[in-house]
């Protein structure tokens, strides 16, 4: 990865001028197939859901007469979806940061020039590329509370048996899921990172240092409001992603013990696919819909990556 | 007796040819009507939902290339874990893509499968294939149980899930272990406790006396495998499922509490971390000798005996330790619950209905069965009369006689497992409350979520429809102990 | 002194950064490590650091069950997808980037598509697909992959474009070449590493999806991710068979992205930063 040679952040793109000839055939014939594909998996399923959540179809009986905003109404009320969203939120508000920060002190210590830096940053990237499922599976086969190594490593620290588990009690469960999740996507942070800060001119940089500041000083005071732009998008990119946490705890836990670290999207599975609680299901995928898609326009609007 | 690997198979072909001789004699057996109806499908390969792991070990290593051998057909195994089976089973339903032919169904699921219109009746290939007489003779508590949804065939009872205690006669034998038990309990120590205050006891004095060399008990406690052990432990102890007038459930009630406290008090003299333990791990455990009594499947019991641990598919169990030493009992309270168990069936949405019908009528015969229930590393256990009797299996090892006659006693006594509309929902909360038992939860609190759980279920499915499968599978003579 | 004190610094974060190496891969390890253990190594107590041969049994027993075909089913539908995503996508980008079709709220509606969670649009695509009977077909998985990739192909392939000089082309129109030769003669070519890159990610992220596939995957078309899945629970958790597929999957994934590195940062920003 070239981040030594001064990568560009893209904030605002010039958008390039059309030639205004008589091509309007050709550019709109050139976008249709992508926007019907789009649409058949976009549009079509969200029409569908609003149909279905209107009605009331559940596993044993096809009832599709219309209920108006019966799900709506029980959805409100229903606190396992409600301890849903708030483990969902918990999940972003503890990770996001961890992940940034984290990040953060990774790309400074790659930062100036060492030896071997490419190889180092080439084998960071795995955990990023790794299926976040396996990634559940892995961490599961390490937390094992016998034959995995995490316990052992432990008990090596403290001296005596050590005998967590992981998987079960609740103290250590959330642990448990967010050294996974933390552990996949630092890195992620980390290359965006290094590579904003790779293209920071030095000279600002010295200019501070010369004026008396610290480095943590010229950090906040002038590095971080260059390289902001970045630090937005990934925020943005991994907060979504958490949003829709599912792999790693479906690996992990299920979302168990109990309900304990089921996410949105953990419980909206179960209750299409466990529960065949259909039209209830669509309820729930309507509000995450429309909740989601209202943070999204106003958060890529902010980061300003359309322009 | 440790059996050697080319011993089994010249047991198991000598075996099959012998039967088939002297059935042939008189009329065609059950399995040989389907091989022979099946070569007409040579060439082509059904699919088989199965469960994932060592239960699948017997169509991807035994009966699947006996089949394809005998008939042409290769078989598909398609391995789904336990908590998927059914949501697999019924999204295909849903899906209608024939992605399945057979299925391995616990029959606790099969009347809401047949509501759905997941399964085939079977009456018709039965006639056809000349199998309702060999059906016959399956155990009656399966037969009985586990085949029929509203008086139509839709599954064929497959084996004989029951749970079996487990003790080490060398251990509770001992007479140091014995006299410490009689000064610290006041009576003479049960050889085997029969109920769960005398199996805390024992189980305690052991753990204490022998410093944990070994820990005077061990069980699974996974979820899954527990909520099994909630349903039979709690009606052993009195508890009823649900108001039959009101449908409310009754579930935590003292009987309940009783169970999960029970639980909690006997980790403490258990093995740490038992909370995570698994089938196999509780196996390893009382395999090695580390635990002296354990609940579980029948299995347990052929793999304690050192029967069939030499078999590669197998490697991965420890070596039996304890052969010779292990004793089987009906579980303290003295009904068993006939825990999971499988049927066979046929899938609604299957293309090749009739190949898979055969595939599972030749594995459910009596001549192709007792061989599956003998397989060193099956997970089938014995469900014919004649599989108890069976002279061939009575031999396998010494204390295989008292072995076969726990299974046959437990299959009397047994409770069958709670069949509902929308089982599963129910199984899941339960599920649920076990978890959080263990993640430190409170009892009484818990018993009290999984009733309200239980209780918007039953509203959300109709409390009137609700009531009548409730009452349908509580006359039933193994739903309560008697 | 100085030059004391730079050695002294560079050894200790060249300490630093061997230990955060050690850290993230140690969990990658761990799996290769299990995928040649032996039973007995598997579950050993304590814990068995390096298995005592690369003994390949556990890898066999996926082929002699076929389990292995999973991969290739993989294969299949990421492989396809990326070609009908990229093929579709790149078109789209083309117009939005050189003609700005649309405005910017297309061009956000477009990205918007990809931030909807997995398991939302699922739910009704399963339900579409019941009454198109594409469940558990190559299709149905190829459709929604394609689907789905196709606002990252289209955002990125958006600013690879952009990057090609307007100059280029203008003079290509100016010596008689239609805008359909002007897209795969000129634009195509130059933007040849972008498109590269991006096919990639594109394969990346269909090749590890395991919501789409856990759904709408029985027996046929069943994707690696959610084989590793049914070894889990049952009477056994198979570690053996979780790790040699799950390393059977995703080493495959290493190798192509430890190729690709001066891609990655692009790829994975959603072109934000340029790497």
């Amino acid at each position: 990865m070239a981040v030594t040679s001064a990568p560009r952040v893209e904030v605002a793109h010039a958008p390039p001028r059309s030639r205004g000839v008589g091509d309007r055939g050709f550019r709109y014939a050139m976008i249709a197939p992508a926007v019907v594909v789009i649409l058949l998996i976009g549009l079509f399923p969200l029409v569908y859901t609003l149909i279905v959540s209107a009605q009331n179809i559940t596993m044993m009986e096809e009832d599709t007469s219309f209920h108006g905003l019966m799900h709506y109404r029980a959805l409100l009320a229903d606190t396992r979806f409600w301890q849903a969203v708030l483990h969902t939120l918990l999940f972003l508000v503890i990770a996001l940061p961890a992940q940034l920060v984290l990040g953060l002190l990774l790309a400074l210590l790659f930062l100036e020039r060492m030896p071997g830096k490419q190889v180092f940053v080439a084998l960071l990237v795995l955990p990023v590329v790794t299926s976040p499922i396996i990634a559940g599976a892995l961490w599961r086969l390490l937390f094992d509370n016998r034959f995995g190594p995490i316990n052992q490593i432990l008990s090596w620290l403290v001296g005596g048996e050590v005998t967590i588990l992981w998987t079960v009690n609740p103290g250590f469960v959330y642990p448990a899921i967010l050294i996974a999740e933390i552990w996949q996507w630092t890195p992620f942070m980390f290359l965006l990172l290094l590579a904003a800060l790779a293209s920071v001119d030095q000279s600002l940089t010295e200019a501070a240092k010369l004026d008396g500041a610290g480095f943590w000083t010229t950090f906040f005071r002038v590095t971080l409001p260059i390289i902001k732009p970045v630090v937005w998008i990934a925020l943005l990119i991994r907060g979504l992603d958490l949003f829709r946490l599912f792999d790693v705890v479906w690996g992990l836990t299920q979302g168990g013990p109990g309900t304990m670290t089921e996410t949105v999207s953990i419980y909206a599975y179960v209750l299409a696919f466990k529960q065949f609680e259909t039209s209830y299901a669509a309820a729930l995928a309507v509000v995450i819909i429309v909740l989601l898609s209202a943070a999204v326009m106003w958060a890529l609007r902010r980061v300003e990556i359309a322009r | 007796m440790l059996l050697r690997r080319r011993d089994f198979h010249a047991l198991a072909m000598g075996a099959s040819a012998t039967a088939l001789l002297s059935r042939r004699a008189l009329a065609a057996s059950a399995a040989a009507t389907a091989v022979e109806a099946a070569k007409q499908y040579s060439g082509e390969e059904i699919t088989i939902v199965w469960e994932a792991g060592l239960q699948s070990l017997d169509p991807l290593n035994f009966s699947g290339p006996k089949w394809k051998e005998a008939t042409g057909i290769s078989v598909k195994v398609i391995e789904v874990a336990t908590a998927e089976m059914f949501t697999k089973i019924l999204q295909e339903h849903r899906a209608g893509s024939g992605a399945y032919d057979a299925l391995n169904v616990i029959p606790a699921w099969m009347p809401d499968l047949v509501r759905a219109g997941a399964l085939e009746p079977l009456d018709p290939f039965v006639d056809k294939y000349g199998y309702r007489e060999e059906l016959q003779e399956i155990a009656p508590v399966y037969r009985d149980n586990q085949m029929t949804v509203g008086g139509t065939i839709y599954g064929f009872p497959d084996d004989g899930d029951v749970f079996v205690l487990y003790y080490r006669t060398d251990v509770l034998g001992d007479p140091a272990i014995q006299a410490a038990f009689k000064a610290a309990k006041g009576y003479d120590l049960p050889v085997p406790p029969t109920t769960w205050e005398q199996f805390y006891d024992v189980a305690s004095v052991i753990t204490e006396t022998t410093g944990g060399k070994p820990f005077g008990a061990g069980q699974f406690r996974e979820a899954p495998y527990m909520q099994f052990m909630f349903q039979e432990r709690f009606r052993n102890e009195g508890g009823r499922f649900f108001d039959p007038q009101t449908m409310k459930a009754t579930v935590n009630g003292p009987a309940g509490l009783k169970t999960f406290q029970g639980w909690l008090a006997e980790n403490k003299v258990m093995p740490k971390g038992v909370e995570t333990w698994g089938f196999v791990e509780n196996l390893a455990a009382f395999l090695q000798g580390d635990t002296a009594m354990t609940v579980s499947w029948p299995p347990y019991g052929r793999w304690a005996a050192g029967y069939g641990t030499d078999e590669a598919a197998l490697a991965w169990v420890p070596r039996s330790q304890i052969a010779g030493k292990v004793g089987y009992a009906m579980p303290p309270g003295g009904h068993p619950q006939l825990a999971a168990g499988f049927s066979l069936c046929v899938s609604s949405s299957s293309k090749k209905k009739e190949a898979a019908y055969l595939f599972i009528q030749w594995l459910n015969s009596q001549e192709v069965s007792l061989q599956r229930v003998q397989l060193p590393f099956a997970l089938r256990d014995p469900f014919r009369d004649s599989h108890f009797a069976s002279e061939e299996y009575r031999n396998r090892w010494p204390e295989a006689p008292q072995y076969l006659a726990a299974l046959q006693a437990g299959a009397v006594n047994g409770l069958l497992d709670l069949s509902l509309i929308q089982t599963d929902r129910y199984e899941e909360a339960l599920r649920q409350g076990i978890s959080k038992l263990w993640a430190g939860g409170d009892p009484q609190g818990i018993l009290d979520e999984i009733a309200a759980q239980w209780d918007s279920i039953t509203e959300r499915i109709g409390v009137d429809k609700q009531r009548a499968a409730y009452e349908e599978w509580a006359s039933k003579p193994n739903a309560y102990p008697a | 002194m100085m030059r004391a004190d730079r050695g002294l610094g560079l050894a200790l974060r060249y300490l630093a950064a061997v230990l955060v190496t050690a850290f993230f891969l140690f969990p990658i390890y761990w799996l290769l490590a299990i995928s040649f253990k032996t039973p007995d190594e598997i579950f050993a107590y304590p814990p068995v650091w390096v298995p005592g041969s690369l003994q390949l049994s556990n890898y066999q027993v996926l082929f002699k069950d076929g389990d292995y075909v999973t991969v290739v089913n993989s294969l299949v539908v990421a492989g396809i997808s990326t070609v009908l995503a990229m093929t579709l996508g790149t078109m789209c980008a083309y117009s939005i980037a050189r003609f700005r079709t649309g405005g910017d709220d297309f061009a956000l509606w477009i990205i918007s598509n990809r931030m909807i969670p997995p398991i939302v649009i699922v739910f009704p695509v399963f339900l579409l697909y019941v009454r198109l009977g594409w469940v558990d077909t190559y299709v149905g998985l190829i459709v929604l992959y394609t689907a789905f990739s196709l606002p990252y192909v289209i955002w990125m392939m958006r600013g690879y474009i952009q990057d090609v000089p307007l100059e280029l082309e203008e003079s290509a129109l100016v010596d008689g070449c239609s805008r359909w030769q002007v897209f795969t003669r000129i634009v195509l070519p130059v933007a040849r590493g972008g498109l590269f890159a991006t096919a990639v990610f594109t394969f990346v992220f269909a090749w590890n999806d395991f919501v789409f596939a856990l759904v709408l995957t029985r027996n046929a078309v069943t994707t690696f991710p959610v084989q590793v899945t049914h070894y889990f629970g049952g009477q056994s958790n198979f570690w053996a068979k979780i790790a040699a597929m799950s390393a059977l999957g995703t080493v495959p994934i290493f190798i192509v992205v430890a190729t690709l590195q001066r891609f990655i940062v692009r790829g994975i920003s959603l072109g934000a930063v340029k790497g």
